[in-house]
């Protein structure tokens, strides 16, 4: 394995914020592997918005669950789509 | 792989006939929620492509590149564990049996886990082995690695079509899906990706998956807690629905076999599964273990199983808790799937039900996708880990020893495929006969325990012989077969392999596991004093005592990974005290 830039890395250490990059490719093939992390953000974003916006038409049409009165799929569709959309500006592939 | 292992034997209900003669949907999807499932199958196949371009050597296939941050592989070992079958069963076996179930997370996990991250794992790394059975070879040899990657190999690929067919099943009852769609789509979507880009795409995709099981799954606590007005509100409702069971202490009703529904004593949840049979499983066997090969440097292979370990810790929030919420809230009882009558449910159905009674449409697409991508990790796991124990551990060293690297990429591709037309062939072979699903999944249990020993006493003692390291192991799955046969066909010595009459079949996992790897070590230390040990020389990088670990510098105290291990450790203790 070569040696690659500290900076690039995680250190493993129990922080997300550290693991920028899950596997920075230093090898000669051209290419800058987009990190897990980017991919995870993609579908908790498309899944939020999409909860989302179900959640908020069920204003109108309430589904027969349990607590519906409470409106999950509005708070959580909104939560998966800020964490989604954090996920994807963070590890948003950079053009270089 | 039974209950003593990962997957309950409440999953093995699933195969029953009178569950597939159900016919009866018990979740109905929306539009909404097809294309959720969709977005999923769209995703995961798009990251197989996408790595495929990084996986060139045979290090990328079969190893990431071993370039993994602690997180990644970590996330990942908890994912690979985390299947769908694992979910629902659990779940059930705790509507069944109460809190009890959650041993198997907690003191049939934490400890092994942390014992891998700061004693085992450094060896492993050291070694620069690919696999489990790789270390068998540079300590003891041929023969004990041919021994044991045989026995693996051939029993994941077996284990993965149980899984296959019992996900199916599932599918079928809960969905109304027609049980070949479900194979057929679910494994050759894993095959794709597998192939494609090796264990980077399965790591990759268990993260993602990881992410998927718990967003789509935490929902029913959440809302289960809300309705019942909190534990101590749940707790009440409980002791309201079934004032005749202990359902929510984990220890106290364990004095004696009868006290309990398991039919387990202490002694066999300390020794049988705490030690042996979690210690086994967690720190040998090459399905999870592969995920922290992938770190990217010793440190991370440290860390990364202590990060999994606090994940693990919390996943009976999302499988134990609906069980509990089941026991407190349904306004029905649940069966055991031999008695479902018209119109009754199983205990297996509880977390579907669950996810029935507060999911909408949307919300019920991502609990639907986080169980088709618990089995879909599972079952990348298997195939990933089948394809380079065949290449490196059988095919490199006895079929073709001198090719090029290229060529062992291409055979651990054709191998990933290979592995699931097996896995299907399996998935067929069960459903038309399904008591083999005994037998196989206890087959499994025969090798993990006994390979702890042997793992141990090489990695421990140096004057472990190769001769004693062979025997050992053989000796400890001979017994162990033998004890299950004995028991197989004279149920009474169930009495006294379990030490006792009130034990039940699940008291004799957890003591033939003992029995077994007890076997191994005896076995293997006699053996060995009967022969010649390796030259210490020989044993640097494989053995306490004769390896210089690497320091981990200067580094403060929170950055060490015994630091985040004792916290974990504080963490188990305190729930065991909490949970009494």
């Amino acid at each position: 394995m070569e040696a690659k830039p500290q900076d690039l890395r995680s250190g493993g250490d129990g922080g997300t914020h550290r693991v920028a990059v899950d596997r920075e490719d230093s090898k000669p093939r051209g290419h800058h592997m987009i990190p897990v992390w980017f991919f995870v953000g993609v579908i908790l974003l498309i899944y939020g918005l999409i909860i989302l916006g179900t959640g908020i038409y069920e204003f109108k049409s309430p589904p027969p669950t349990v607590l519906a009165s409470t409106h999950p799929a509005v708070w959580w569709g909104a939560l998966l789509t800020v964490i989604g959309g954090i996920y994807v500006y963070l590890y948003m592939p950079k053009k270089s | 792989m039974n209950l003593s292992l990962s997957i309950p034997a409440a999953v093995l209900w699933f195969a029953t006939p009178d569950l597939a003669k159900a016919g009866e949907r018990l979740i109905l999807l929306h539009p909404v929620d097809m294309a959720i499932i969709a977005i999923y199958f769209v995703m995961v196949l798009g990251i197989g492509f996408y790595l495929k371009r990084y996986t060139q050597s045979g290090e990328d296939f079969f190893l990431a590149g071993r370039e993994m941050t602690a997180w990644v592989a970590g996330l990942s070992f908890i994912s690979a564990n985390l299947g769908a079958l694992e979910l629902m069963g659990w779940a059930a076996a705790s509507y069944q049996y109460g809190i009890l179930a959650t041993h198997w997370y907690w003191i049939g996990a934490i400890p092994a886990i942390l014992f891998l991250g700061l004693v085992l794992m450094p060896f492993y790394y050291i070694s620069k082995t690919h696999s489990v059975p790789g270390y068998l070879q540079l300590r003891y040899g041929e023969p004990t690695r041919a021994l044991s990657a045989i026995s693996f190999a051939f029993m994941t690929v077996l284990m993965s079509g149980i899984n296959m067919y019992a996900m199916a099943l599932v599918m079928k009852v809960v969905l109304g899906w027609n049980i070949h769609f479900s194979i057929w789509v679910s494994s050759l979507t894993v095959a794709v990706y597998v192939a494609l880009g090796g264990l980077f795409s399965a790591i990759f995709n268990e993260v993602l998956q990881f992410f998927l099981i718990w967003f789509g799954a935490l929902l029913i606590p959440i809302l289960g807690l809300v309705e019942t007005g909190g534990w101590n509100g749940l707790i009440a409702r409980i002791h309201q629905n079934f004032p005749q069971g202990d359902y929510t202490h984990l220890w106290r009703p364990m004095a004696h076999f009868a006290g309990n529904p398991m039919g387990i004593h202490w002694t066999g949840i300390v020794l049988g599964l705490g030690w042996v049979i979690s210690f086994g499983y967690w720190n040998t066997d090459f399905l999870v273990v592969q995920r922290i090969f992938a770190a990217k440097d010793i440190r991370a292979a440290k860390m990364a199983p202590i990060i999994g370990s606090y994940f693990k810790m919390a996943v009976p929030f999302i499988v134990i808790l609906p069980g509990l919420l089941g026991l407190g809230l349904l306004p029905f009882k649940l069966v055991p799937e031999s008695a479902v009558g018209v119109g009754q449910h199983s205990y297996n159905e509880v977390l579907p039900l669950m996810l029935a009674r507060y999911c909408g449409p949307g919300l019920l697409g991502l609990g639907i996708t986080a169980l088709i991508a618990g089995f879909m990790s599972g079952m990348a796991g298997n195939v990933s880990a089948f394809a380079t124990v065949w290449t490196y551990d059988l095919y490199r060293p006895f079929i073709r020893k001198d090719a090029l690297d290229d060529h062992y990429v291409s055979m651990g591709r054709w191998c990933t495929i290979l592995g699931v037309i097996i896995s299907i062939g399996t998935a067929y072979l069960v459903m038309h006969f399904g008591s083999i699903m005994d037998y196989v999944q206890a087959l499994f249990s025969f090798f993990i325990a006994p390979l702890f020993g042997t793992v141990l006493l090489g990695m421990m003692w140096k004057r472990t012989t190769a001769a004693g390291g062979f025997w050992g192991l053989l000796a400890g799955s001979v017994s162990s077969v033998a004890m299950f046969l004995l028991v197989k066909f004279n149920h009474n010595m169930l009495a006294v392999i379990a030490l006792s009459s009130d034990a039940k079949d699940m008291a004799e996992n957890m003591y033939r596991a003992l029995w077994s790897w007890l076997i191994c070590v005896i076995v293997t230390v006699a053996v060995s004093y009967m022969t010649t040990p390796k030259p210490v020389g020989e044993l640097t990088g494989l053995v306490y005592g004769c390896t210089e670990l690497p320091s981990e510098g200067d580094l403060p105290l929170w950055k060490r990974p015994i630091f985040w291990a004792a916290i974990s450790a504080g963490l188990f203790l305190i729930l065991q005290w909490i949970f009494w």
